[in-house]
């Protein structure tokens, strides 16, 4: 007989869309705060009872820690989102309560995929999670730009899909069996199959040279629909490949280990140069996410030093990152409707205070500079990166993040430097200030005291 | 000891950022926030004054020493302690801070609050290189100095400010970033950070080669060493004067504070296996810079550039790994941050009075600012080299270490010495001598506050000049420690 209680928290979720299906014909205002309230239900069960979901199967401890770590931040992700994404969406009259049942969907999508032993289950996850992301990047229906950003990331994430499929026949055509443990003995077939698998992967998490749908989809959607697929699909994404990256031992098969490394560079040199040239905010971001997975595909390689540690620092210190930029992006608007261009920000510093210091750590931390928690992350990851001995990788990365820092600056300049333009009206967003504030907080006290975060991250993984 | 009072010197000033930024910019005058700054960074001052008094100059190694675990998962410590090595540089910090602060109440009119809110977060991160002696620690502080200098370089510089910060910053990053790589290789290997641990473990011939030059790749842009220096000038240039007085007091000794630091006792080999690199390249530097000094227009770049020259001299010192070299090159050191912030700040009191930096600009200024004039010359002669002022002694030990190791070296270095005699005086006779120009006769003499910082400064160089023990007392033994 099935054990249903591990599936507690996907089954959470299942009743939570159908509440808000009913829920939200009426009152969508009410179905929202009724979702905030679930995740944070979710996440105290998680926090408190996560492991013994988990209990009474056989996945090895480790695992299970990777799980419920990574669920947590998925639900407190999702809190936050929520919160912010009311106001954003009522000022481009998009304020629906189908948006929730997106988000809803994408994470039910999100903890499936987690979790999943078996490839179709896998398969079944990230399709959930991806037909969720396209309708969520079409959700501004009127906007041209949006359909095509919607049309774009559908054709080329079906296009992903169906390599996904393809490698998963050809791994079963190989050995018979659709679970992810279970590849022991390898043929040429299976690492093709293996390959095909990881490259859908790699364009799920929009890795280069995989990644030419990110800057048009990121510029063209709703900016709260692209804070989303910055941050926590992508999120899972990478655990999926984490775990695929470590139960396969992919570091044993040479071939599959080599696309690994190029990738992992390739994406380190097109996000920073890709970048470079960009003059608008939004693509600016795509172009320094695909530099920062290229980081975090170095910490996957890595993980032989200091655990899964690493990863996960990189990571949480990352999506805290990336709230707090969008929480001040979506916290300003042009005469002409949502924020768009850097030059935009010019003399952001005599309008806002919060905002434009928020935003000085934010890029700082990201650029890797000292004191921000952004620099140790990268620290960590470069650290166990040279213990495992990728010496030029390691050294392609802090040259990259030296090329970032160029672009980071650039922001900062027109910030701090230039006169202001155009006149930005402050959307006055309170939880966005309270969001934007919060993170810029954590990223710098977490220099002074880095117990809980580590810990956090620690303790789970005893 | 059990008093705290490494981490009160770091904390003081960021405290008092903090208190600043929090207080409401609209309802303060510029003259409070600068007031209030200056109570900070003298009471800091005062601060720093206990550690030389306190400081056992009998005992090896660090004193006042804390630690506490900071990251415990991955050894990370915050782990400070001073040695003679590092007073007196934490002494200079401290001491040009309130200078900067003093000399900017007139020039800085806008957004005086970040202003001073950047130099005391700015003296904080330098004091933290300084006294860190756990690698991380003192990474973190090296880099973290970048935000406030390339904020207050590129909000209050001149014209071309933004080309300027982004080269300065972007130089620096990329150096540093090569030694963060070597510095995490170092951990992983010894798996500590700890400064003294390193110091006693020996690596592979051809692995010790390698972190040398990242280690050199950025102090060498830091210090700046001559195919590494471009970003120099321009940010000299392009800083405000308080910003220049720092650049040239402070942070260009970072650089040379790694070498005796780190480079030094870490890789024995490498430091002998590269030592012609090194006097070839400050070679150059001295007579070249010198040269393109003699030839420039700007006072500031001139001044930049014999900041390239002199910087030379301490390295050449520095790798000549006698015990006469290295004292003569910290002593250079710290003359170099008292003269040379000295005459940034002489050019700034001219060009907030006249508002140009060329040198035909002027003429025949002693005229209508003979006070002026006076504490130009005195600056200028310590500059130069002259016996009784802090310049000669410095200069005098690193070209007498020099001909123990080759005399060609000597050679070279004695040339630097007359060029830049010859750019200075030159400098000096231009601006000072001369028929008096029609538009410079409204020019005012120094004002008291100037005379004050003035002759707080010359009289340091005279000290230090007159009696040079009081410094060599301080790192004679750190220094003797640090030699292979």
């Amino acid at each position: 007989m099935i054990n249903l209680f591990q599936f507690i928290p996907e089954i959470f979720i299942l009743s939570l869309i159908l509440i808000t299906l009913c829920f939200g014909l009426f009152n969508k205002d009410r179905a929202i705060s009724l979702n905030t309230l679930g995740f944070i239900l979710l996440s105290v069960l998680l926090l408190n009872y996560g492991k013994d979901f988990y209990s009474s199967t056989q996945i090895s401890l480790n695992t299970i820690n990777l799980f419920v770590l990574a669920k947590i931040i998925l639900s407190i992700g999702s809190i936050v989102f929520i919160l912010l994404l009311k106001r954003p969406l009522k000022n481009e009259n998009l304020y629906r309560y189908e948006y929730v049942l997106f988000l809803l969907f994408a994470i039910l999508g999100s903890f499936v995929l987690i979790s999943s032993n078996n490839f179709l289950t896998a398969f079944i996850g990230l399709e959930l999670q991806s037909l969720s992301l396209y309708l969520m990047a079409a959700f501004n229906t009127k906007n041209l730009s949006s359909n095509e950003a919607g049309i774009k990331y559908f054709s080329l994430g079906a296009l992903s899909s169906g390599f996904l499929l393809f490698g998963i026949s050809m791994i079963y055509y190989d050995t018979g069996s659709f679970n992810i443990q279970n590849l022991d003995n390898f043929t040429a077939i299976s690492e093709i199959g293996l390959s095909l698998v990881l490259i859908s992967l790699f364009f799920k998490v929009s890795a280069a040279p995989f990644h030419i749908w990110t800057p048009d989809v990121y510029e063209g959607s709703p900016t709260i629909s692209t804070l989303f697929f910055a941050t926590l699909p992508k999120f899972a994404s990478l655990i999926f490949l984490f775990r695929v990256y470590q139960e396969l031992n992919i570091s044993d098969i040479k071939s599959l280990n080599y696309i690994f490394q190029m990738v992992c560079a390739i994406s380190l040199l097109v996000g920073v140069y890709g970048a470079i040239t960009q003059k608008v905010i939004k693509r600016l971001l795509a172009f320094s996410s695909i530099n920062h997975i290229g980081f975090m595909l170095l910490g996957i390689m890595s993980y032989q030093f200091m655990s899964e540690g690493t990863l996960f620092f990189y990571l949480i210190i990352y999506l805290i990152t990336t709230f707090g930029i969008f929480a001040v992006l979506l916290n300003l608007r042009t005469v002409d409707g949502e924020f768009t261009k850097i030059s935009q920000l010019n003399g952001l510093r005599f309008t806002s205070n919060s905002k434009s210091i928020s935003m000085l750590v934010f890029f700082f931390s990201l650029a890797g500079i000292p004191p921000f928690a952004g620099f140790f992350a990268k620290f960590f990851i470069l650290s166990a990166s040279i213990n495992d001995g990728f010496i030029l990788l390691s050294i392609i990365a802090v040259l990259s993040s030296v090329i970032a820092a160029f672009y980071y600056l650039t922001i900062i300049k027109n910030m701090f430097f230039n006169k202001s333009e155009i006149e930005l009206l402050d959307d006055n967003n309170k939880t966005g200030k309270v969001i934007f504030i919060l993170s810029g907080l954590i990223i710098t006290l977490f220099f002074i005291y880095p117990d809980p975060l580590i810990n956090l991250v620690d303790n789970l993984f005893k | 000891m059990s008093f705290p009072i490494l981490s009160l010197l770091i904390l003081t000033p960021i405290i008092g950022a903090l208190t600043l930024s929090l207080s409401s910019s609209t309802q303060l005058k510029n003259k409070t926030i600068f007031l209030s700054g200056l109570w900070i960074t003298t009471g800091e001052f005062l601060l720093s004054l206990l550690l030389p008094i306190f400081y056992d100059k009998s005992k090896n190694g660090y004193q006042f020493i804390e630690f506490h675990t900071w990251f415990d998962k991955f050894d990370i410590n915050y782990y400070v302690g001073v040695d003679g090595v590092s007073i007196p540089l934490i002494l200079l910090t401290t001491f040009l801070v309130p200078i900067c602060l003093l000399c900017s109440i007139n020039s800085i009119q806008n957004r005086a609050k970040e202003f001073v809110i950047y130099f005391l977060l700015l003296e904080s991160f330098i004091i933290g290189v300084f006294v860190s002696i756990d690698l991380v620690i003192f990474y973190v502080f090296f880099e973290a100095v970048l935000i406030p200098m390339f904020l207050i370089i590129g909000i209050w510089g001149g014209e071309n400010r933004l080309y300027a910060t982004f080269k300065f910053f972007l130089y620096t990053l990329a150096g540093s970033v090569l030694m963060l790589l070597a510095i995490i290789y170092i951990i992983s290997k010894v798996k500590s950070g700890n400064i003294e641990l390193i110091s006693d473990f020996t690596f592979d011939q051809q692995i010790e080669l390698v972190l040398f030059l990242c280690f050199f790749a950025s102090f060498a842009v830091k210090v700046p060493m001559f195919p590494f220096h471009t970003w120099l000038p321009d940010a000299h240039v392009q800083a405000p004067t308080s910003g220049s007085v720092i650049l040239a007091g402070v942070l260009l000794k970072l650089g040379a504070y790694g070498f005796i630091r780190l480079s030094l006792p870490f890789f024995e080999y490498a430091s002998i296996y590269f030592q012609p690199m090194i006097f070839a390249l400050s070679c150059v530097a001295i007579v070249y810079t010198s040269i393109v000094a003699l030839r420039q227009l700007d006072m500031k770049k001139m001044i930049a550039y014999s900041s390239v020259a002199h910087m030379g001299f301490v390295t050449i010192g520095i790798f000549t790994l006698t015990q006469d070299g290295i004292n003569g090159a910290y002593f250079q050191m710290i003359s170099h941050g008292i003269v040379s912030a000295a005459l940034f700040l002489i050019v700034g009191v001219v060009y907030e009075r006249h508002h140009t930096r060329m040198i035909s600009d002027y003429s025949g200024v002693t005229n209508v600012m003979p006070k002026y004039s006076f504490f130009f010359m005195v600056f200028m002669l310590s500059s130069v080299g002259l016996p009784g002022t802090s310049g000669f002694v410095g200069e005098f030990l690193v070209i007498m270490s020099t001909i123990s190791v080759s005399v060609y070296l000597t050679f070279f270095t004695a040339i630097g010495v007359i060029l830049g005699a010859s750019y200075m005086l030159l400098l000096y006779k231009n601006i000072n001598f001369g028929d008096l120009k029609s538009d410079i006769k409204q020019l005012a003499d120094l004002t008291n506050i100037e005379i004050f910082y003035f002759s707080c400064l010359a009289f340091l160089t005279m000290l230090l000049g007159i009696y040079p023990k009081l410094l060599f007392e301080m790192i004679n033994k750190s220094i003797s420690l640090s030699i292979i």
